[in-house]
C-alpha cells in the first residue's frame, strides 16, 4: 500500500482489473500520477487499483475531462499500460475505463461479492492471451459510369458497376468468414468485431475483417495466420496484442 | 504481414477495447453511454488535430499533404 495521501476525503479508488490472489501491483504509472498502483486482495482475488483525485474522476467532472483530448489519451494509455504490466505476469480480468469506487471499503465489498465469478473468469483466461487480427484489402475502384458517352452506355455502365459491387461484397464476406473459421480453429475462442473506417484505421486500404481471439498456443495461432498470409497475397494482415482479454470476459459480472 | 507492437497501437484501437469491452463493474462511478459518446467526440478532435499537424509539417517541408 502506498503512503496515505494528504487529502484523504477527496480521493476514490480506480479499479483497472482483477488478478488471482497473491498478485502484486504492477510498477506502471497510475491514471492519476500522484498515486501508486497497488494490489488489494479480498475474497480470494486481487484488485489492481490506485487512488484517484475525485476532482478529476467524480461523475460531475468526468464529462469535462473526457472532452479534453490530451487528458483522455494520457489516461486511457495509463489504464492499458497498468493492465499490460499485470498481464506480463498473470491472468487479468480487465475492467472498463473509469471504474471508480468512493472508498476502499466499497472496492473490497465489490471484490468479495463477486469473487466466485471473478475467479471463474480468471481460471478461463489462465495462460491465454487475446490477439487481434485485421485484414485489409485495396480500396474499391472509383465509378467510371459518369464518363459514358451516351445515356444507354451510362445505364449499362451503372448496371455493370452494381453487379461488380455485389460480387465484391459477397467475395469479401466469404473471405472474412474463411479467415474467422481458420483462425478460430487455432484458438480457444474468437469473436468478429466491427470494421473500422479508413479514417479510423489510418490506412489507405479498406478493412475487410476485424477479429479477436483467445489464444493458448501462440505458435499454432501464428502459423495459421502465416499460412493465410502466404495464400492470400491480396490481403494485408495485421496482428495486434497480446491484449488483456477485453473481448473474453463476462460483461454482466457487475449486475445483480 | 505487419505486426503491431502495443505502443504503436492507435488510440482508437485502444478506445474500442477499453471503453466498449471488459467487465462492466458496479463501480460507484462508471462511464455512462453519454460519457462514451463524449469520448468519441473528444477523440475526433484529437485525430483531426493530429492530421492537421501532419499536413502542416508536410507543407512546411515543401510537400503536398497525403490526403
Amino acid at each position: 500500500m502506498s503512503a496515505a495521501p494528504i487529502r484523504e476525503s477527496a480521493t476514490g479508488w480506480y479499479l483497472y482489473g482483477v488478478v488471482p490472489a497473491g498478485g502484486e501491483g504492477p510498477a506502471a504509472p497510475a491514471v492519476d500520477p500522484s498515486y501508486e498502483v497497488v494490489a488489494i486482495e479480498c475474497g480470494g482475488v486481487t484488485g489492481i487499483a490506485s487512488r484517484v483525485s475525485l476532482d478529476e474522476f467524480d461523475e460531475s467532472t468526468l464529462p469535462e475531462r473526457l472532452a479534453d483530448a490530451a487528458w483522455l489519451e494520457r489516461t486511457i494509455r495509463a489504464h492499458e499500460q497498468v493492465l499490460e504490466a499485470a498481464l506480463a505476469r498473470t491472468a487479468v480480468v480487465p475492467c472498463r475505463f473509469c471504474t471508480v469506487y468512493r472508498d476502499e471499503d466499497h472496492l473490497r465489498s465489490f471484490l468479495a461479492g463477486h469473487s466466485n465469478a471473478l475467479a471463474e473468469a480468471l481460471e478461463r483466461l489462465g495462460g491465454r492471451v487475446e490477439l487481434g487480427v485485421k485484414a485489409f484489402t485495396a480500396p474499391e475502384p472509383r465509378s467510371t459510369a459518369g464518363q459514358a458517352e451516351s445515356g444507354r452506355a451510362y445505364l449499362e455502365a451503372r448496371r455493370e458497376e452494381q453487379r461488380r459491387r455485389e460480387e465484391l461484397a459477397a467475395s469479401r464476406s466469404r473471405t472474412a468468414a474463411e479467415l474467422h473459421g481458420r483462425l478460430s480453429s487455432a484458438a480457444e475462442d474468437g469473436v468478429v468485431l466491427d470494421l473500422q473506417s479508413r479514417e479510423a484505421s489510418g490506412r489507405d486500404e479498406e478493412m475487410l475483417f476485424n477479429g479477436a481471439y483467445l489464444v493458448l498456443e501462440r505458435d499454432r495461432f501464428e502459423r495459421a495466420l502465416d499460412a493465410i498470409a502466404r495464400e492470400r497475397a491480396d490481403l494485408q494482415l495485421e496482428l495486434t496484442g497480446p491484449w488483456p482479454a477485453y473481448n473474453f470476459v463476462p460483461e454482466e459480472l457487475g449486475r445483480g | 504481414m505487419s505486426r503491431s507492437l502495443q505502443h504503436e497501437v492507435t488510440l482508437l484501437e485502444l478506445v474500442d477495447r477499453v471503453l466498449n469491452k471488459g467487465v462492466v463493474l458496479s463501480g460507484d462511478i462508471t462511464l455512462s453511454v453519454a460519457d462514451v459518446d463524449l469520448v468519441y467526440v473528444g477523440l475526433r478532435v484529437l485525430l483531426s488535430s493530429v492530421a492537421t499537424l501532419e499536413e502542416q509539417a508536410q507543407l512546411a517541408a515543401g510537400g503536398v499533404p497525403a490526403r
